[in-house]
């Protein structure tokens, strides 16, 4: 059992190294900024077209990810590859949840088209109550990350969502001003981590090439 | 003193080393690394890291590809299937051996 904890937390302690640099943070706070800009744009203007920006920017996003990693992190903290026991597990919670949510969509919808008594109740209640179903969802999703990749701030990501998804079911607040304040949050502490990585870690020069070659 | 002092023999002492077991560990839980990464992670001077990796590459537990990636020269450092059960092993010995000292 031991065994297994320190293995385990070896691991996470590579998934943190990898991670410090922010960039997760700041890619992850931009959809979710673009998110709540989009809905807040479809409320205020008729152009229905600003909800395309966040639904296309992971296919941008992704590639530039890649990009800033090995032009950002990989000169300074080298590479790895967690493989596909790492690949797998984030797979894994994945597929978990989108199993999860659409399972409970089916049901729920099958069962309120039927015009099922208990699937009406439970939509009724799911709209009611929906700024602290999302919190609750959202924290536990964040929380399932932070346990499986030992990155400790989604932790803090999941509180922050949560209390504000909380304060939104007593204050009637729109939904997307949720967003905005959340992905900028998120974003600029991503900014903050990859600053202090950038000091901690400057580029070194010819050091790590001799190095290698030597082996 | 344990019941059966004949485990002990059965450590692998490549293996046993500080600093090479502390490699090994690093790269039992990953696919791969390469020298920086493992430089950084293990907090090892290039050059002690290098004498360490030279020794597990000639027992065959470590294997290092040399490669050029964007012009640039780049070290990929792995776990053989030799080295993944050599560490394997060396664990249920070291477990054996402790268990065998509580009894």
């Amino acid at each position: 059992m031991t065994k297994r904890t320190s293995l385990r937390e070896i691991e996470k302690k590579t998934y943190m190294s990898y991670h410090q640099d922010g960039l997760l943070d700041i890619f992850v706070g931009i959809f979710v900024l673009l998110f709540g800009i989009g809905i807040l744009l479809l409320t205020m203007t008729d152009f229905s077209t600003w909800f395309l920006i966040p639904a296309i920017f992971p296919a941008i996003m992704i590639p530039i990810w890649i990009s800033a990693k090995k032009r950002i992190t990989m000169p300074r903290i080298g590479y790895v590859n967690f493989g596909v026991r790492g690949a797998n597990k984030m797979m894994a919670i994945f597929i978990g949840l989108m199993v999860a949510g659409l399972g409970a969509f089916m049901v729920f919808g099958l069962g309120a088209s039927m015009g099922e008594g208990w699937a009406l109740t439970l939509r009724d209640f799911f709209i009611s109550n929906s700024m602290l179903i999302i919190g609750i969802g959202a924290a536990v999703v964040s929380s399932l990350f932070a346990y499986t990749m030992g990155l400790k701030r989604l932790y803090g990501y999941g509180l922050l969502i949560f209390v504000l998804f909380f304060t939104g079911y007593f204050i009637a607040i729109p939904f997307e001003y949720f967003l905005v304040t959340i992905g900028f949050v998120i974003s600029i502490n991503g900014f903050v981590l990859l600053m202090r990585f950038i000091r901690k870690y400057p580029l070194l020069q010819g050091d790590t090439v001799n190095a290698q070659e030597s082996i | 003193m344990p019941k059966n002092p004949s485990n002990l023999k059965n450590i692998d002492r490549v293996i046993h080393e500080p600093t090479r077991l502390m490699i090994m560990t690093q790269l039992y839980v990953i696919e791969s690394a390469d020298f920086l990464f493992l430089q950084h992670q293990l907090e090892m001077t290039p050059g002690n890291l290098s004498a360490h990796l030279s020794k597990l590459e000639k027992v065959g537990y470590v294997e290092i590809v040399k490669e050029f990636i964007e012009r640039k020269p780049h070290t990929a450092l792995k776990l053989t299937k030799k080295g993944r059960s050599a560490f394997k092993e060396y664990q249920q010995n070291l477990r054996q051996v402790f268990s065998d000292l509580s009894k």
